[in-house]
């Protein structure tokens, strides 16, 4: 029988803000352990939750991005459930009135565009982070209480590759919009994919599993296909899925049973008493609506449009923001746009790759690599010579500096180039033979000659039209 | 004892005698929980204005008002040891207008009960008899203020935590409107009902003291951002054109005829002040919900507001193999079987399947009863009702939740100002037997300066004004 994959993604990402959806605390990365709480955070008695006024703008941008309809009524619900890591015995989370619902994300697929839909955006709280070893369990509460958005996708994708885009990308355009960080390694972004297969032409849903902690958007494709592959070899032995969490192992490259699901958990959600629902004024949604970013798919047209690049080049830049913010900061010293981004895009990530350097710390100045793009297009150096010219660039040096100092300047005074031209052609009379004869060839060969003499500083393309010149008058 | 009492002492004199009163009441009375150190505090008063209004007052804080570095049970096991690291944000104000914390008093566990047999610390004796009840939860503030130790302690007010114990003590005890006086840093017990409250023995002090506590603070997002009124200069005793609405429902409720005398009486005095006397009544199948409602809401909300207390990050830990083990295991022997039982009603009414024959109809009913008091008090500038059916009871007629038609109705009548969270006090009016009993009145919200008003001229016709109890050895 042949099986139809179907997916569901919920998303959950932590709000760039500086403070705490509740608290103000500050948000951070990486820092000491314990050190980023206050009592709110660690649920001490008699702590009162305080809404972060810009999550709410960070969601309400987010949930545009996506098409979401907005309710303009912000309320909040406690989430009941005892867990360690969960320092109040609740999550303050929107489970009966979403700040989104609805919305799409359009993403490109094998057989072109298709529109995932979405069924809600929420806003929440996240929880401790917690580390468990033989000698006990460890509790850092400095993630406790960062701002969250849950997007909730409906079962609308149907192979991982679908799922990737997807996954990708909500974090192009959460990144684009800075909402997020959208970091699956840091966790700043995670992904809970949902999978059921069902047979062809069946319009009801299988049994479906759940695999959480994917660390990457690749991850999220290889373990959607190693989990289809297990499921559909047990559906067709005749057996049956088991509803169950589960997580990918990458070295197994299959999904590994963490828990079995056991009817669903009663969370007893109720509306939070400690914040009265918050009405937003339509004149604050629509200013934050007005100055919202540029979302990716508009950057690509952008690029299309404005700087002529074909849909692959502008596809490729918008895909990583740093590459795309440095193509626009490097098109604003030059009007070769096509010749910046082959530059950036090739030699730039070549050279970054082989330097294993991160594209953040990118040395490379925007204004000194369009300087030598100019010196290229002017004809002042070759395109060999700006090769070597760009290495220098990359150790954050100045191309004309470059330039002067190996002597590289290119040649393209026509009395010095028709001294070298007559040079040549004096000491070539077979050449000069060949070319009488028709054999093109010889060109190439002579304008060869020339650069060698002039140690590559004759400007090949003048010396070319010259030479072509000088041969037909003799 | 009034505010400016023992104000010709030196402060630390002035805090040492309220102290030694304390601990010489702690043997009859069993109020305090923990005497504090006021050495500290009295030095930090160089910083204050000698003007402030509590410059120098002892004051007494139920044990469910944080206070940083000292500890804080709320009256329950799982709290005995812990000590918070912030100050209720009225803790921050009573010390910037001069206030100095000398105990922190005994309370029904958490805020739940009304007879303040429910503390960890044990029964708190009622000063005018110390076989009957204090009456709770905020038994033990309000019988350090009856039995004439200090002159202002701080209660909260749930049901009528605040309101019954004064009536019980004979003493004022005020709930203001909710959300004028910030609960952060109160240890909750349900949060949409309640409120800070306080017990003073004069009305002076009652609006003097409000205008300490009151105020918005951003950390509490239901505070209010009104400004806060100057209710003592406001304070007028004037109540002529003033419509009185006694609550029918609660005094035909009551059988002891000597309770409603007192109430009939006062309320000639108020007709003679010219103040207009109305009868007004709530639909009685209402009256008949208010205390199963409140109980349904209250137990959910409670039910998760101490889910934090597990004995993982502070409070007392009970080891286990793991540390859901842990979890349950505090959690088991922190809480006494009373509240044990409110929190599985609470979880039982919030269960997918139960929410919305029980937590959300009881959401409901509490709404339609609000429209209803509302609308009452859209003809009436003032509730008033005796604020308790019977002087305080002895210890073992004493309980929580008590049915049967009387209490239904007239013992927990109090819950409206709660539900509303309108204005609510209660104001000691006589004595039957030696005991004290009071009246109850509710304004409409914010309303505070029209209910000091009406209290001023309730407490002027029962020369009632900072009348305390000689406890007898």
């Amino acid at each position: 029988m042949k099986y139809e994959t179907v997916i569901g993604i919920e998303i959950h990402c932590e709000l760039k803000t500086k403070t705490k959806m509740f608290s103000s605390a500050p948000v951070a990365f990486g820092e000491v352990a314990n050190t980023c709480v206050n009592e709110v955070d660690l649920g001490h008695p008699g702590c009162l939750p305080c809404v972060n006024r810009e999550a709410v703008r960070l969601a309400i941008k987010a949930a545009t991005a996506l098409h979401c309809t907005i309710d303009p009524l912000v309320r909040f619900d406690r989430k009941n459930y005892y867990y360690s890591d969960l320092p109040k015995g609740f999550q303050i989370t929107q489970q009966f009135h979403p700040i989104g619902s609805g919305g799409y994300v359009e993403i490109e697929t094998a057989e072109g565009k298709k529109q995932i839909r979405l069924n809600r955006m929420h806003m929440e709280e996240d929880t401790a982070k917690q580390f468990h070893s033989d000698a006990g369990t460890l509790i850092d509460f400095n993630r406790a209480g960062t701002p969250l958005i849950e997007i909730v996708s409906e079962p609308d994708m149907r192979n991982g590759a679908e799922a990737a885009a997807y996954v990708e990308k909500l974090r192009m355009i959460l990144l684009y919009l800075g909402v997020s960080d959208v970091k699956m390694e840091e966790g700043s972004m995670r992904c809970d994919v949902n999978i059921s297969l069902r047979p062809e032409g069946s319009d009801t849903f299988g049994v479906k599993t759940e695999i959480k902690n994917l660390n990457s958007i690749s991850n999220v494709q290889k373990a959607i296909e190693a989990e289809v592959q297990r499921q559909s070899t047990i559906l067709e032995e005749g057996g049956v899925i088991e509803q169950a969490t589960r997580r990918y192992d990458e070295t197994q490259k299959t999904t590994v049973m963490m828990r079995k699901k056991e009817g669903n958990v009663d969370y007893k959600y109720f509306p939070e008493p400690n914040i009265f629902p918050i009405r937003l004024e339509e004149a604050w949604i629509k200013a934050i609506q007005a100055d919202m970013e540029e979302l990716p798919d508009q950057r690509k047209e952008r690029y299309m449009r404005d700087y002529g690049l074909n849909a692959y080049d502008a596809g490729v830049l918008v895909a990583t923001r740093e590459l795309a913010d440095f193509f626009e900061a490097v098109c604003a010293h030059t009007k070769a746009y096509k010749k910046a981004a082959n530059w950036i895009i090739v030699e730039l990530n070549a050279a970054l790759n082989k330097a294993n350097i991160k594209l953040k710390d990118n040395p490379c100045k925007a204004e000194a690599l369009a300087e030598m793009i100019n010196m290229v297009e002017k004809g002042d150096i070759s395109g060999k010579q700006a090769k070597i010219v760009f290495e220098e660039i990359l150790k954050g040096r100045d191309p004309k500096q470059v330039v002067e100092e190996k002597g590289m300047k290119q040649m393209s005074d026509t009395s010095a180039l028709a001294a070298w031209i007559t040079q040549v052609l004096d000491a070539n009379p077979q050449s000069i033979a060949d070319f009488k004869n028709g054999k093109d060839r010889a060109v190439g060969f002579l304008v060869g000659q020339v650069m060698k003499l002039s140690k590559g500083q004759a400007n090949p393309a003048m010396t070319n039209r010259m030479i072509q010149e000088e041969l037909k008058k003799r | 004892m009034r505010f400016d009492t023992n104000k010709d002492m030196a402060v630390l004199t002035r805090c040492e005698k309220a102290l030694e009163k304390l601990k010489a009441l702690q043997p009859e009375l069993n109020a305090v929980v923990t005497f504090c150190d006021v050495e500290q505090q009295v030095e930090a008063l160089k910083d204050v204005d000698p003007q402030a209004p509590l410059y120098g007052v002892p004051i007494v804080l139920k044990d469910n008002v944080s206070t940083k570095g000292v500890r804080t049970t709320a009256s329950s096991r799982i709290l005995d040891n812990y000590i918070p690291v912030y100050d209720a944000a009225i803790v921050e104000k009573l010390k910037q207008s001069g206030a100095i914390i000398v105990a922190k008093a005994s309370m029904d566990e958490l805020g739940m009960g009304g007879t303040n047999k429910n503390a960890y610390t044990g029964k708190v004796n009622n000063p005018y008899d110390k076989k009957r009840i204090s009456g709770g939860s905020s038994g033990g503030s309000a019988v350090v203020v009856a039995a004439g130790a200090v002159a202002l302690a701080i209660g909260t007010d749930t049901g009528d935590s605040v309101r019954k114990p004064a009536a019980y003590n004979g003493v004022i005890g005020v709930k203001p409107t909710y959300g004028r006086i910030s609960r952060y840093g109160i240890i909750p017990y349900a949060s949409s009902l309640d409120h800070v409250g306080y017990f003073t023995t004069n009305v002076e002090d009652a609006c003097t003291a409000l205008e300490v506590l009151a105020g918005r603070d951003d950390r509490d997002m239901t505070s209010s951002d009104r400004p806060v009124e100057a209710y003592r200069a406001l304070l007028d005793s004037d109540v002529r054109g003033k419509v009185i609405g006694v609550l029918d429902n609660v005094q035909e409720a009551i059988c002891d005829n000597r309770i409603l005398d007192n109430m009939n009486v006062l309320l000639a005095k108020l007709a003679a002040r010219g103040a207009i006397i109305r009868h007004v009544s709530m639909p009685q199948e209402l009256m008949e919900t208010v205390l199963p409602v409140y109980l349904t809401i209250a137990n959910a909300e409670a039910t998760a507001n101490h889910s934090n207390l597990d004995g993982i990050r502070f409070g007392m830990r009970e080891e286990g193999e793991n540390v859901e083990d842990v979890m349950k295991r505090s959690r088991t022997a922190g809480f006494s079987a009373y509240v044990r039982k409110r929190f599985i009603i609470g979880s039982y009414s919030l269960f997918v399947e139960n929410q919305d024959k029980l937590f959300r109809k009881a959401q409901k009913i509490r709404r339609l009863i609000v429209e209803h008091y509302r609308a009452l008090l859209a003809e009436c500038d003032c509730i008033i009702a005796s604020a308790a059916p019977s002087i305080a009871p002895l210890e073992d007629e004493a309980q929580d939740e008590a049915l049967g038609a009387s209490h239904l109705v007239a013992d927990n009548h109090m819950q409206l100002g709660n539900f509303s969270g309108y204005p609510s006090m209660t104001l000691p009016s006589g004595f039957i037997d030696g005991l004290p009993i009071g009246v109850n009145i509710t304004c409409r919200p914010f309303a505070e300066t029209v209910m000091f008003g009406i209290a001023k001229a309730i407490e002027e016709e029962t020369g009632l004004a900072d009348h305390t109890v000689e406890v007898k050895a």
